[in-house]
């Protein structure tokens, strides 16, 4: 019995650590793929400490967790002795609005605490950015509190009231009586709360994300948004020394509680021992020097002599060094010293608008879509551009200006453009089973198709299926659409947007429709892949623009950063590695040849003229889309 | 004199907590009541939820299982730990804890590397001449994930309370003629209700309301509320509809914990990680 017990306590642990040991192990890999491991090799280290801008990241976490864990500590440990010394029933009271953050899920917490920062910010204060750094550590305050005080309370009951008493008896003050004799009791209780906090908020995803706005990120909310390409195996190699270290804050907490112990055991009565002495002084050395150097990196981070620009685009959309490309934002910073950009993601069109309208962040370059640059325009969110500030502007080729969203040219620069098609395995597709759209709908490859995981797209190919216009407002054409993705359901394998890349790529599935540029860089990893453009029954033909939100605060830096993305070198550079064509032909010349030969990117005129691009919905028929898509995938 | 220092030392953090926990909830109220277009009071978004009932269903059904397997994997492991000397308990006390403290993103992604079509382990039966199975985007990948993260969660509180339990009743139980299967069930089990409902409720809370497990490891069928909220506030841009679908989620918890503490009415059981 007993022996089987311990047999099946080391498979548990062996199945907690593996996924870690994997990670790990991950870290001296040299090559990047996760399931194979090629030799070993400790680039991976080296790689991740040139690398400033993840360092920085992982910066800004240790930077809030210190923050939110040292103030958490002193609020809460002032709190709970407050709490200890209240009546009964209010302590019941107090301990229960204690439990609110503890039970409620994270995902309820961060929406809740993102709600009420934009409502108090935006509606009542009209502030232009409601979410900052500040109402992040705010949020990670209000979730660290509870752990330092069900930390403390225990030690604060355990303790003999006595003792203070009896330090007041001997002529203490009731402050002196509470530093020299209650801190003492509670210590390793603070301690204790203080490394749990800490290692909350170091590892905290799901409330960060909600409250994350424009001018703070922490790694976690990155690592999340990075799902096109595979995670950089530097980022192992961060997550084995944050393992490391983990690893001593808790052996150190574990020396702390053993060493008290021994210590109440061995001399109860002298509350101002050697070694209490010692544990004070190194607690009280602790803290302070976590609080020291939380400031000093606050300084450090806010250290700006310079103009910041804050460029927010969608995530993996344009060339940071990786892979051997140019990094953009780096050769940016070369040419124009005085400034320093500020680069942020987001994953779709709807997340911009949404972050934009309700002043949750301030940006001054944003790089959306067509129809969403026409809802902008409509809306009065944009700021007309100073054409003489953006002389490259001669270079970007006519079939790109005068577009429906911005027929006088007065707001927007384009930034890439493609087509949506549909990519294909030749190995296991049939060439004549490739006619159009309809080989997302062909049974014989039931369980081998993808389909967008975003109802706009996923429309987009119901209605040019059916001989609607992408841009119809017509309830019952849409319901009809629905209907036809709703037939399609059952012989899918998956919804997806960025997944895709690993599932073609790996042959797990055989068809998918996708943007061109992304199915021309998967075409690179697996030579049986193949793009198909259905030109007759129509296609979706999309352009991203640069442009200056109304919010922006830096025009004439972002004048300079949209002119500068404009150079036909740094264009094609750029393509290298997000694969999109480029609206600079001139570009061409500087790009890997494979991309500017390709008729996938570059698709002829002809073939252009069929594409129609996604006009501005109204949002209660966006709405509605998205309820059926929801009605679509729930079924 | 005393009682006014209480108080002076409390009022902050009581302020505090009212701003950032209770009012929030009210504005997610407000937003869950009022129009996503005009701002205008409304019960559509109320209505709307039915959409979701599936979906609702799905997660509570999946979490549900979680905790159970997570219940019969951890309680040999919380006896057996809880049946260590004291410096040895600290060790996997602390062994078990770690993983929560590490990247709950990377460390699903792992999970990914292991379980996909062209995986980890899908390469060891290849290796060994077996065929490779279909492990990721089913239902119980998505459950494995819940287990793998949640599975401390239900270890800790079950430890906390089988190491209080006194040995001399244990003995007690022997010297009356028990057979070691008596004395666990008669003894030892209801003894550790409190901690069972504990885990339960500490696995059950988070499983319910995941959103990147089921997207990472999860298939077609596999949505659960947790990615529909995010989807709406995320994609979507229906805040209000979210807002209307969190409080559901919500009451949820609430219901599903109220219940726990009403069965087990010890005061510390709860918390303990």
């Amino acid at each position: 019995m007993k022996r089987t017990n311990r047999i099946f306590t080391i498979l548990i642990f062996i199945f907690l650590y593996i996924p870690m040991a994997v990670l790990i192990v991950a870290s001296f890999n040299t090559g990047k793929d996760i399931t194979s491991f090629d030799g070993f090799t400790l680039q991976q280290y080296v790689r991740l400490f040139r690398d400033e801008k993840l360092l920085r990241l992982l910066g800004n976490s240790v930077l809030i967790s210190v923050l939110a864990s040292g103030i958490s500590t002193m609020f809460g440990t002032m709190a709970a002795v407050g709490i200890h010394g209240l009546k009964p029933k209010m302590r019941k009271a107090v301990m229960s609005l204690t439990n609110i953050p503890m039970t409620n899920p994270d995902i309820v917490t961060g929406i809740s605490l993102s709600l009420l920062f934009v409502f108090i910010g935006g509606k009542l204060l009209g502030q232009k950015e409601s979410l900052t750094f500040w109402t992040l550590l705010i949020a990670h305050v209000t979730f660290n509190l509870p752990y330092v005080i069900l930390n403390v309370m225990p030690k604060l009951q355990q303790m003999n009231p006595a003792l203070q008493d009896a330090a007041m008896d001997l002529g203490c003050t009731p402050v002196q009586a509470f530093f020299k004799v209650t801190l003492h009791e509670i210590m390793p209780g603070m301690i204790a709360g203080a490394i749990m906090a800490f290692t909350m908020s170091l590892d905290d995803f799901v409330i960060s994300y909600f409250v994350t706005g424009s001018d703070f990120m922490t790694l976690p909310v990155k690592i999340y948004s990075e799902t096109k390409k595979p995670i950089q195996p530097k980022i192992y190699a961060m997550f084995t020394l944050l393992f490391l270290l983990i690893l001593v804050l808790m052996i150190t907490m574990n020396l702390i509680q053993i060493r008290g112990e021994q210590n109440k055991h061995k001399r109860r009565a002298t509350a101002d021992s050697k070694y209490a002495r010692l544990a004070k002084r190194i607690g009280a050395f602790a803290l302070a020097a976590v609080l020291v150097l939380g400031v000093g990196l606050l300084i450090f981070q806010g250290r700006s002599s310079t103009v910041t620009l804050n460029v927010y685009n969608w995530g993996q959309n344009i060339a940071d060094g990786s892979d051997e490309t140019m990094d953009i934002i780096a050769e940016f910073e070369k040419r124009y010293p005085d400034i320093k950009v500020n680069y942020i993601t987001y994953a779709s069109n709807e997340e911009l608008y949404s972050k934009l309208s309700t002043g949750g962040i301030t940006v001054d370059v944003i790089i959306p879509s067509d129809y969403m640059i026409a809802r902008l325009k409509n809306e009065g969110m944009l700021e007309e551009l100073n054409f003489e500030n953006i002389p490259n502007y001669a270079l970007v080729d006519d079939s790109f200006k005068n577009q429906h969203f911005d027929p006088e040219n007065k707001y927007s620069v384009p930034y890439t453009w493609g087509t949506v098609g549909i990519l294909y395995n030749t190995k296991y597709v049939a060439e004549e089973d490739v006619t159009g759209w309809d080989l997302l709908w062909n049974k014989k490859y039931t369980d081998k198709i993808l389909m967008f995981d975003n109802s706009r797209d996923a429309f987009g190919i119901a209605q040019f299926l059916l001989g609607y216009s992408i841009n119809t407002t017509d309830k019952t054409q849409l319901q009809a659409c629905a209907d036809k993705l709703k037939e399609q359901k059952p012989i899918l394998q998956q919804y997806v947007m960025d997944q895709v890349y690993d599932l073609m790529e790996n042959e797990v599935a055989w068809i998918a429709p996708y943007y061109a540029g992304d199915c021309m860089a998967m075409m690179q990893n697996n030579e049986d892949l193949a793009f198909y453009l259905p030109v007759d029954q129509g296609f979706n033909f999309f352009i991203d623009s640069m442009c200056i939100p109304t919010c922006c605060q830096e025009k004439d830096a972002a004048e300079l950063f949209i002119n500068f993305m404009c150079d036909p070198e740094i264009s094609g550079a750029n393509m290298d590695y997000i694969w999109y064509g480029s609206p600079v032909s001139e570009a061409k010349q500087h790009m890997d040849p494979v991309l500017a030969e390709s008729d996938v990117v570059y698709p002829d005129q002809t073939v252009l003229d069929n594409g129609t691009s996604f006009a501005f919905l109204p949002e209660e028929i966006s709405r509605y889309m998205e309820t059926l898509f929801m009605q679509v995938r729930n079924s | 004199m005393k009682k006014n220092n209480s108080l002076l030392l409390s009022t902050p953090y009581i302020l505090w907590m009212l701003v950032f926990t209770l009012i929030p909830l009210g504005v997610v109220a407000y937003y869950a009541l009022t129009d996503p277009n005009t701002g205008v009071f409304t019960f559509s978004n109320i209505t709307q939820l039915q959409l979701y009932l599936p979906v609702l269903g799905q997660s509570i059904w999946y979490s549900l299982i979680s905790a159970l397997i997570c219940l019969v994997l951890g309680y040999p492991v919380a006896y057996f730990i809880a049946h260590q000397k004291p410096v040895a308990q600290k060790i996997l006390y602390m062994l078990v804890m770690l993983p929560m403290c590490m990247s709950f993103l990377l460390r699903t992604l792992a999970w990914v590397g292991l379980l996909q079509d062209t995986g980890i382990i899908n390469n060891l039966l290849s290796a060994i001449g077996l065929p490779r199975l279909q492990l990721i985007r089913t239902p119980a990948a998505v459950i494995l994930g819940m287990v793998y993260n949640y599975l401390p969660y239900m270890i800790l509180p079950l430890y906390a309370v089988i190491v209080k339990i006194d040995k001399r009743l244990i003995e007690a139980a022997e010297d009356l003629g028990c057979t070691p299967v008596k004395v666990f069930t008669k003894v030892v089990l209801p003894l550790s209700v409190p901690g069972i409902l504990s885990g339960v409720t500490m696995v059950f809370v988070p499983a319910v309301s995941t959103f990147y497990i089921s997207q990472k490891l999860g298939g077609i069928d596999t949505v659960l509320i947790g990615d529909a909220i995010e989807r709406l506030f995320k994609q979507a841009n229906n805040p209000n509809l979210g807002a209307a679908l969190s409080l559901v989620l919500m009451a949820l918890v609430f219901i599903c914990t109220g219940i726990m503490n009403r069965f087990g009415s010890d005061e510390e059981g709860g918390v303990i990680v």
